[in-house]
């Protein structure tokens, strides 16, 4: 709300100016020239267009053209999307049940979750979502196909989905709900206790801290640490990383944004104490852990309170801000600023690199469009700081051995001290 | 400080801008709509200008402004970036190569129509129904239809790689195509009996003399029994209209062969045929089919209105559109390819999203079974262009290939039958006369 502010005082303001300063805006030559442009081009498809074209919507689609070319989460929002978009972050809304990401314009499933109206009308990962409501995704920002896919629970959405080895783009009929995502799946594996996050939002941090107490109670006084799982935990709130990140460290920075203007860095610090009382944590994290997870992932690295087992994250390290464009005008979602860890490594781009590496075995059979990073996604925001590669050899499942989940099993013997610790604590420190 | 200047002049410019609307007035009736929009641009400019991340580059800010607000408009209307258009010139000032592949827009993902034979896409396996990802590792996202084109052409022996999706797979694939002159856009011809077969793949500069070279030909080899000529524009996606209207011409004595109207009822233009029918007035049969279009729709819409030539097949695509380049600051600043008008046959029906709707529907048999992109008409493009007639729907369900017997291409058997009087409503035909 205070930008929409500013963004009114800026209008005003400019238009004052703009008489005073007209015979210096000489001094913006290539802007004069770029918004010229632009305007000869809107004169030329009003007056010679084979039809007469709305003037609100050939803007619309300027601006949306010129948004969404800067990187992927950056869009724009006309009234109504912007209209429709504060309703739903005020009040409840409901989805589909659907991790997509973007693909060559289209939208694409990673999965559907489980129990949701996406599961239930039989969507498949791999699925391309072509239209929401007969509406075309081509030129659409992703996070504008997630906000067309979310609404009031209840309420009715089609989407034209193409699949793999179908004929022809069929449509799916579904009602949206409330996504529960379940937020405390916690159990105990021996005497180590295994927390899955599978996302970040209101309630994530005391699912975490019911978690611990639960586990704390299961497995009592020998508990021998904690294994916190953020694979495919593609992100949610900021706030909810600043508190998760603050059960496991009780002071100094967890988070840093910085922007193109000082004045806009924030410092996020820890606030609280530590849950678990300094027991050994063990973070899973591979290409799936983006956003907020990848924040809790590199905070507990540089506080050195966790060891980071798995695969280099995704890194999505941008933040997004909703600016107003005046009455009636729409918002821009604009990347405004990057989010660094308390060492100052950007995540944009580069991702958490683990201190352990560890393949699950099945990352190479998977289709490697299911898994883009960040720095595959095209218009990416590019990467500050050069790319800390780790130089440690990554370790794969056992050949002729079959385990469901070898990460988890490889951070269980980490925690057990059945594999060497004391390469790993060197590894961490190499970073 | 660099904030405050900016944002200065930013609306400095939004004035100016409005002034130049304003003094437009008596051309713009809604001045003040349009000042607000412009306006509302350049806030948006100044905010991404001002606050995004990185400092962005005006002149590309500005670029994906101009293509997003063009793309919007209709399948075919897209904005050439200054480099995009000095490749344009170049191309289709000399000579250019293609890899050999008709495409089609299809739920916003650009797929492989038909790889057309003995050219670099079928030699490297390229197969219909495959989706293009990505062209030299460029995403075709929002990408026009012509500006995928324009991609894939370039020079003869010139590399370009294409990554593919196909159906069934899990991963995309790259293929590396060396082009080449794709030969195949070459008029090409055949005796059938006593019939004159000639195939017209596209319209190019070299349309209207292999036609006539056909025919030429065809009338030395069948001599004076030739009973008539099959011109078969199945899957001719078009091209240069003017050899649209020279092939039309060649056909007929007088009259009009389309005329274009665009938002002006001065823009009307009016291309007439002069004297002269190269066949010597024998009955001719025009072969059309769903990737029928633009320019071939013009002459297969022509010869049906003048009752020249009976339409055979299925209805045609519907792009009845014209594009005009429209070079800003003299092209320095790229291009608008912009939609200004729409075709019209010579009896007034407009070509868009209808398309032609053949005298006699004849099906191939195989409709169903093709790639969905086979079936897909202008009128399931995004964003189309309306037609303004109503769509003449044809009554009469398509002639079917018989069950059981496999006929290769039953709709030029189809054809041929009836110039030799063997099949065919020959009432509707002496109607027509």
């Amino acid at each position: 709300m205070n930008k929409y502010g500013m963004a009114g005082v800026w209008a005003a303001a400019g238009f004052t100016a703009a008489l005073m300063l007209f015979p210096a805006a000489r001094g913006a030559d290539s802007v004069y020239r770029q918004l010229d442009l632009f305007h000869d081009a809107f004169e030329t498809v009003r007056k010679d267009y084979v039809h007469p074209v709305d003037d609100n919507e050939l803007v619309n689609s300027a601006i949306q053209g010129m948004v969404s070319s800067l990187d992927p989460h950056s869009s724009y929002m006309d009234a109504k999307q912007f209209a429709d978009m504060q309703i739903q972050t005020r009040g409840e809304f409901g989805g589909l049940g659907l991790e997509v990401t973007m693909e060559d314009g289209l939208v694409k499933v990673i999965t559907p979750i489980d129990d949701t109206p996406a599961a239930k009308a039989g969507l498949k990962t791999g699925d391309y979502v072509a239209a929401i409501d007969s509406t075309p995704i081509q030129g659409m920002a992703l996070d504008d196909a997630i906000n067309k896919m979310r609404g009031a629970p209840g309420t009715k959405v089609t989407l034209t989905i193409l699949r793999t080895g179908a004929k022809k783009p069929f449509d799916v009929a579904l009602t949206r709900a409330i996504i529960q995502v379940d937020t405390d799946k916690f159990r105990r594996e021996g005497d180590v206790g295994y927390i899955r996050l599978p996302g970040f939002n209101e309630q994530t941090t005391s699912g975490l801290e019911h978690a611990v107490q639960q586990l704390k109670k299961q497995i009592g006084p020998g508990i021998k640490g904690y294994i916190i799982d953020l694979r495919n935990n593609p992100g949610g709130l900021l706030d909810q990383a600043v508190t998760v990140s603050s059960d496991f460290i009780s002071s100094g920075e967890i988070v840093s944004t910085r922007g193109r203007h000082p004045e806009d860095n924030t410092p996020y610090y820890a606030k609280g104490h530590d849950i678990t009382d300094g027991k050994p944590v063990i973070v899973l994290i591979n290409g799936g852990t983006a956003s907020a997870s990848e924040i809790v992932a590199g905070a507990l690295q540089d506080h050195k309170r966790a060891t980071i087992v798995g695969m280099t994250s995704f890194g999505k390290g941008s933040v997004q801000t909703i600016i107003p464009l005046g009455e009636g005008g729409g918002a821009l979602r604009l990347t405004t600023a990057r989010y660094y860890t308390p060492s100052g490594h950007s995540i944009q781009a580069t991702g958490i690199v683990p201190d352990v590496q560890v393949a699950q075995g099945d990352e190479d059979t998977t289709p490697k469009i299911q898994r883009p990073s960040e720095a595959e996604l095209p218009g990416h925001l590019g990467v500050e700081n050069p790319n800390k590669k780790s130089s440690a050899p990554i370790i794969h499942p056992p050949a002729g051995k079959k385990i469901e989940d070898f990460q988890l099993s490889y951070a269980l013997d980490l925690m057990r001290g059945k594999t060497a610790l004391s390469s790993i604590a060197k590894g961490s420190e190499q970073n | 400080m660099k904030r405050l200047a900016f944002a200065a002049s930013g609306a400095a410019i939004g004035f100016v801008a409005g002034l130049a609307v304003l003094a437009r007035a008596d051309t713009a009736p809604n001045g003040e709509a349009a000042y607000h929009a412009l306006d509302r641009f350049g806030q948006a400019f100044s905010v991404v200008r001002a606050d995004y991340v990185e400092p962005p580059d005006d002149k590309l800010l500005v670029e994906s402004a101009l293509s997003g607000m063009i793309g919007s408009l209709d399948p075919h209307s897209s904005y050439f970036d200054p480099k995009t258009y000095a490749d344009m010139q170049v191309r289709t000032e000399g000579q250019y190569g293609g890899v050999g592949i008709v495409i089609a827009v299809e739920n916003n993902a650009v797929k492989v129509v038909s790889p057309i034979d003995d050219t670099p896409a079928s030699a490297a396996g390229v197969k219909s129904g495959d989706i293009i990802l990505a062209v030299d590792g460029k995403g075709l996202q929002g990408m026009s239809l012509d500006q995928v084109q324009l991609l894939l052409r370039g020079k003869s022996g010139s590399k370009v790689t294409l990554t593919l999706m196909r159906a069934g797979d899990d991963k995309s694939f790259e293929v590396k195509l060396t082009r080449a002159a794709i030969e195949v856009e070459a008029v090409k011809f055949h005796r059938e009996g006593d019939v004159g077969y000639i195939r017209i793949p596209a319209f190019n500069e070299h349309t209207d003399s292999g036609l006539q070279t056909a025919v030429r030909a065809l009338k030395k080899q069948i001599g004076p029994k030739l009973r008539g000529y099959v011109i078969d524009l199945r899957d001719d996606g078009g091209g240069v209209l003017d050899q649209a209207i020279a092939v039309s011409d060649d056909f007929l004595e007088s009259g009009e062969i389309v005329s274009t109207r665009g938002r002006d009822p001065s823009d009307t233009q009016r291309y007439d045929a002069k004297a002269g029918d190269i066949t010597d007035g024998k009955p001719v049969v025009v072969l059309i089919n769903r990737g029928t279009a633009s320019a071939s729709e013009i002459v297969a819409g022509a010869l049906q209105d003048h009752r020249r030539a009976r339409i055979v097949g299925m209805t045609s695509f519907g792009k009845g559109s014209v594009q005009t380049i429209i070079p800003l600051n003299g092209g320095d600043d790229g291009a608008l390819h912009l939609t200004t008008a729409r075709y019209y046959t010579p009896s007034g029906r407009s070509i868009q999203a209808t398309g032609i709707v053949p005298d006699i529907a004849v099906a191939q048999g195989n409709e169903t079974e093709t790639t969905p992109a086979e079936n897909y008409t202008e009128a399931d493009l995004p964003h189309h262009l309306l037609g303004e007639t109503a769509p003449t729907a044809n009554a009469a369900p398509p002639i079917r290939p018989p069950a059981g017997k496999k006929i290769d291409d039953f709709q030029l058997s189809y054809a041929v039958d009836l110039l030799d009087g063997k099949v065919g409503p020959k009432t509707v035909a002496e109607r027509k006369q």
